[in-house]
């Protein structure tokens, strides 16, 4: 039997999960972004938080003050009007980035990997601009995918214990900027001195799920004063397709 | 006002109230206290809000001095603590006076202590909190040397009669099972993984932190992944990775994650785990849901009438 998305269950004593269909792609998690958004914007008493993924939103709320099913209502009238929901519009953020030698430890196995030359990793890799399909693990990391398929290569099999904050990188079709340091099994082949996670402000980064992250080429002097700067100072509109 | 001089700052202490909450969207666990009614009933003890800041502190080894008259209370695990050279009383509030010497000596029952103080540790607030949170730059250990504020307090000694009744105290010795509430991808192992799981006894791995228990154990059989699309990580959620060894998700847990969760600890039993260590064992049982929220209710209930005695 075919499976009905969105597939909604309860789990623990205040949280509901929503799911769509079964895959990361763009068009799915637009529906998953356009169901998070509806409901903190609808909002309905108990209502704790909404969390995004890829292709689910856990629903948190409080048990004493709104039922599951009260709960279940409301997501499903949510996800009746989906369509009409409107998201906020995309903004590219360009995170000047240095590329190679100390700040690109897996520069050199990607390029073998890949059958590329390093500058050619560093061309092809920053001349994307990868879409946010949520914010989450630790400290607002946001998960980018649409890496191009020339680029795909595995993360390490032994994670490295320490990545430096800042580091750029990807494994498959996935890439991040590490939010604070950190271990982490992908492949880092460039650092930006731009904080993208900041928890003394609110909310801790302006990324949201849905925007583009670039990661511009430029050399290790023009990084580390862009480092200066906010985040807030690398954002434009952009046109989604 | 400073009020304490870290002299040792044992095996691991650091700030923690009830935690920052509502921030999981930008992937941001909410830390807090481990054991957060042993942190709530020491507040009540010196007059706080619930929600006032405290020292947890862990296993053994925090020594410090008290730099003004302050009441404090101790609640939470029975580390041996010394008040100067006589055993300090627990889950009842008292005074130290300037140059008083509180040391916890050894752990003798339960892993983790809160040293309450009236007016609560004074740091500032970072998204709605006070809790550390070491992984996110948000606070750190604390260190020798270290000299910690009180918030602003009219000072009143501690009054003697309040002390939390033995029977309103949590059991640390407990050895029942951990109630858990299946699922969300319980479906990702077989009939017999989800046996193998409600049916052993598993012993937390000394790799084990405010993030998470590793367990070792009888191997769960895996029908599918476990590696799935990531999702979200609700609190005490127990995954499965392909080892089949349970990793009990904790209050510093990460948000999101790409392995099967084969269920959740119940939201009632979160307080117990903040005081379970490396070595020993832990067993689950299944309850529904409504047997979770009537556990629930009933905690509060007790907790209310905790409040009720010591107001």
């Amino acid at each position: 039997m075919e499976q009905r998305y969105p597939v909604i269950r309860a789990v623990a004593e205040g949280s509901i999960l929503v799911e769509y269909e079964e895959e990361v792609s763009l068009e799915v998690n637009r529906k998953a972004r356009q169901l998070a958004y509806g409901l903190e914007q609808g909002s309905f008493p108990g209502l704790e938080e909404v969390v995004l993924t890829y292709r689910s939103v856990m629903v948190y709320f409080d048990p004493f003050r709104v039922d599951g099913e009260t709960v279940r209502d409301f997501i499903g009238q949510v996800n009746a009007n989906l369509v009409e929901i409107e998201l906020p519009p995309p903004r590219l953020f360009r995170v000047p980035t240095a590329y190679g030698s100390i700040h690109g430890p897996d520069l050199d196995r990607v390029a073998q990997h890949t059958g590329l030359a390093p500058d050619e990793v560093i061309q092809l890799f920053s001349a994307q601009a990868y879409p946010v399909y949520f914010l989450g693990f630790i400290c607002s990391l946001a998960y980018l995918g649409g890496v191009p398929e020339a680029l795909h290569v595995p993360r390490l099999a032994t994670p490295r214990p320490s990545v430096p904050v800042g580091s750029v990188g990807f494994a498959g079709p996935q890439a991040n900027i590490l939010p604070v340091e950190t271990p982490s099994g992908f492949n880092y082949i460039g650092r930006t001195f731009v904080a993208v996670y900041d928890p003394r402000e609110f909310p801790p980064t302006l990324i949201r799920p849905g925007d583009y992250v670039q990661c511009p080429d430029v050399s290790e002097e023009e990084a580390r004063l862009a480092g200066q700067k906010g985040l807030g100072e690398f954002v434009e509109s952009f046109q989604d397709h | 006002m400073k009020a304490f001089r870290i002299i040792e700052p044992g095996v691991q202490t650091t700030i923690q109230d009830l935690g920052r909450w509502g921030l999981m969207r930008y992937g941001i666990p909410t830390a807090g206290a481990m054991d957060q009614r042993s942190l709530v009933m020491g507040n009540l003890l010196v007059r706080n809000p619930d929600k006032a800041a405290a020292l947890e502190t862990t296993l053994q080894g925090l020594k410090l001095q008290a730099l003004t008259r302050v009441a404090i209370s101790i609640t939470g695990a029975d580390l041996d603590p010394w008040l100067n050279d006589q055993p300090a009383p627990q889950w009842a509030a008292f005074t130290m006076r300037e140059g008083d010497v509180l040391h916890f000596k050894r752990r003798k029952k339960g892993l983790r202590t809160y040293v309450t103080m009236r007016g609560g540790i004074d740091v500032p607030e970072v998204l709605g909190s006070r809790a550390t949170y070491v992984r996110g730059r948000i606070g750190a250990i604390l260190r020798a040397g270290e000299i910690l504020s009180i918030g602003p307090s009219e000072f009143e000694a501690a009054e003697n009669v309040l002390a939390v009744p033995q029977e309103y105290r949590p059991d640390f010795n407990r050895t029942d099972p951990i109630q858990v509430l299946m699922g969300p991808q319980d479906d990702c192992y077989t009939p017999r993984g989800i046996a193998t799981f409600l049916n052993s006894t598993y012993r937390i791995s000394p790799q084990s932190d405010r993030q998470a228990f590793r367990t070792e154990g009888p191997e769960i059989e895996i029908a599918k992944g476990p590696g799935i699309i990531s999702d979200p990580i609700p609190p005490g959620a127990i995954q499965v990775p392909g080892d089949g060894k349970p990793i009990v998700l904790l209050r510093d847990a990460q948000v999101t994650g790409g392995y099967a969760k084969i269920a959740i600890v119940a939201r009632v039993e979160m307080d117990f785990l903040g005081q379970m260590m490396p070595g020993d064992t832990i067993r689950f049982q299944r309850i529904d849901r409504e047997t979770a929220l009537g556990l629930l209710r009933q905690e509060a209930g007790r907790l209310d009438e905790v409040r009720k005695l010591l107001k």
